[in-house]
């Protein structure tokens, strides 16, 4: 049987992926942004090894256009390659699917009422590529598959907190009715507070965001009540992404147990946390 | 749990400085971010760098959005309907990381931004709610 044995959070700030890949790790601005990863990448060597990851990610723009808007999208491709976002792509290693899994947990939340868009063919921008690098570094291919799975958090409405939370609680349910046995991680990525536009621009709420971090682990469930209106006036426009992180710590059960926590301001415009949590019984 | 949508759209616009990408905002912005997606391409980024102003006739937008383009102007951009992440290829395209586009919304010079967000960032205190004035 296949089983989520723990959940990662990270912010996914392009700005990052471009440090890692110009060699810019070494300076004093981003020392203490990747320090708080060290952690995680000895840990993930290790005992924390996934098979596969559940990579919830948004696609920012690159994949899908005004076009289509799928509210959660799942990539059910057997790999998926680094897009062009308009300076050429990351020079990162070709993502590799797990189409078994992904297409079986598509048909399961199907089946348990979340109506998921299928996405055969697909690019990945740097709010999946990011978060990899960060926990892998530069290898020369991905230590895992990956089965992206991507949520509109840019045309409103998002989807709320509350259904994030019950996806979340749907995964679980698939991942764990599939027969092989698998090592499954499920990971949030985006946020924390951030706000790309207008006057309010560079707003970052550290007091917000580490209150958030606190009520990621241990059984209160409070998180998933949070109104989009709140993410927008205290985390600024771009906070709304932390909806993402609630997928997976809904996929983690009703209790969770904290392994790891980092917070760091600013990464470019954008308040920096990452969180290692695994389900407690 | 269910939101009334008019009383949820109308609380999207009670923040200061804000334009939350809407389906209006989106409707009305619709070719200026198709146009931004299409510098994806490393031969449209050449077209476009080559000659701004003939590439933009081919998308049906109006001449203020137009214009507003051709200026480099994000705040009026977003006025018209434009969405950051679609803006993103512009900036790239022009060579400007976030840091360097996000800041000339703000009335700061780049440096003076980037300060405030070393020192943590902009504080929520004061821009929360028109209404309220907190």
């Amino acid at each position: 049987m296949a089983k989520i044995t723990s959940g990662i959070a990270s912010s996914h700030v392009p700005a990052i992926g471009a440090a890692i890949d110009l060699g810019k790790t070494e300076e004093d601005y981003w020392k203490p942004v990747l320090a708080g990863y060290e952690w995680t990448r000895n840990w993930i060597k290790s005992e924390g090894k996934p098979d596969v990851i559940v990579l919830v990610y948004n696609d920012h723009a690159s994949a899908f256009d005004m076009k289509v808007i799928p509210t959660f999208a799942i990539g059910c491709a057997e790999s998926f390659n680094s897009c062009d976002e308009g300076w050429g792509p990351r020079p990162v290693p070709v993502v590799e699917g797990h189409a078994d899994l992904a297409w079986h947990i598509a048909q399961c939340l199907i089946l348990d009422e979340f109506d998921m868009t299928i996405i055969n063919e697909m690019d990945v921008d740097h709010g999946l590529t990011v978060p990899l690098s960060l926990m892998f570094g530069q290898p020369e291919a991905w230590p895992c598959k990956v089965i992206p799975l991507a949520v509109n958090v840019v045309t409103y409405p998002p989807p709320t907190g509350n259904r994030c939370w019950a996806l979340g609680e749907a995964i679980q349910r698939a991942v764990e009715s599939f027969p092989d046995d698998l090592n499954v991680q499920i990971w949030g990525t985006g946020g924390m507070s951030h706000q790309l536009q207008g006057t309010r621009a560079g707003l970052i709420n550290a007091e917000w965001d580490n209150r958030f971090l606190d009520r990621l682990v241990g059984d209160t469930d409070e998180l998933r009540h949070i109104p989009h209106i709140e993410y927008l006036r205290e985390t600024g426009s771009e906070g709304i992404e932390m909806v993402m992180w609630l997928i997976m710590r809904g996929a983690l059960g009703k209790k969770t147990r904290c392994l790891h926590r980092h917070y760091h301001v600013p990464a470019s415009n954008t308040a920096v946390g990452h969180i290692v949590l695994e389900p407690e019984e | 749990m269910k939101q009334d949508i008019h009383e949820y759209l109308s609380e999207l616009e009670d923040i200061p400085g804000t334009r939350v990408y809407t389906a209006q905002r989106a409707r009305r912005g619709y070719w200026m971010n198709q146009f931004a997606m299409s510098l994806m391409k490393a031969e449209n980024r050449e077209r476009w760098k080559a000659d701004e102003e003939a590439y933009l006739q081919d998308w049906p937008m109006t001449d203020e959005q137009r214009q507003s383009i051709l200026d480099r102007d994000y705040d009026r951009m977003l006025d018209l309907g434009a969405n950051i992440y679609f803006l993103a290829k512009l900036f790239s395209t022009d060579g400007l990381s976030f840091v360097q586009a996000v800041s000339t919304m703000t009335g700061m010079t780049v440096d003076e931004y980037q300060a405030m967000m070393i020192a943590g960032g902009r504080s929520p205190d004061g821009v929360r709610s028109k209404k309220a004035g907190n």
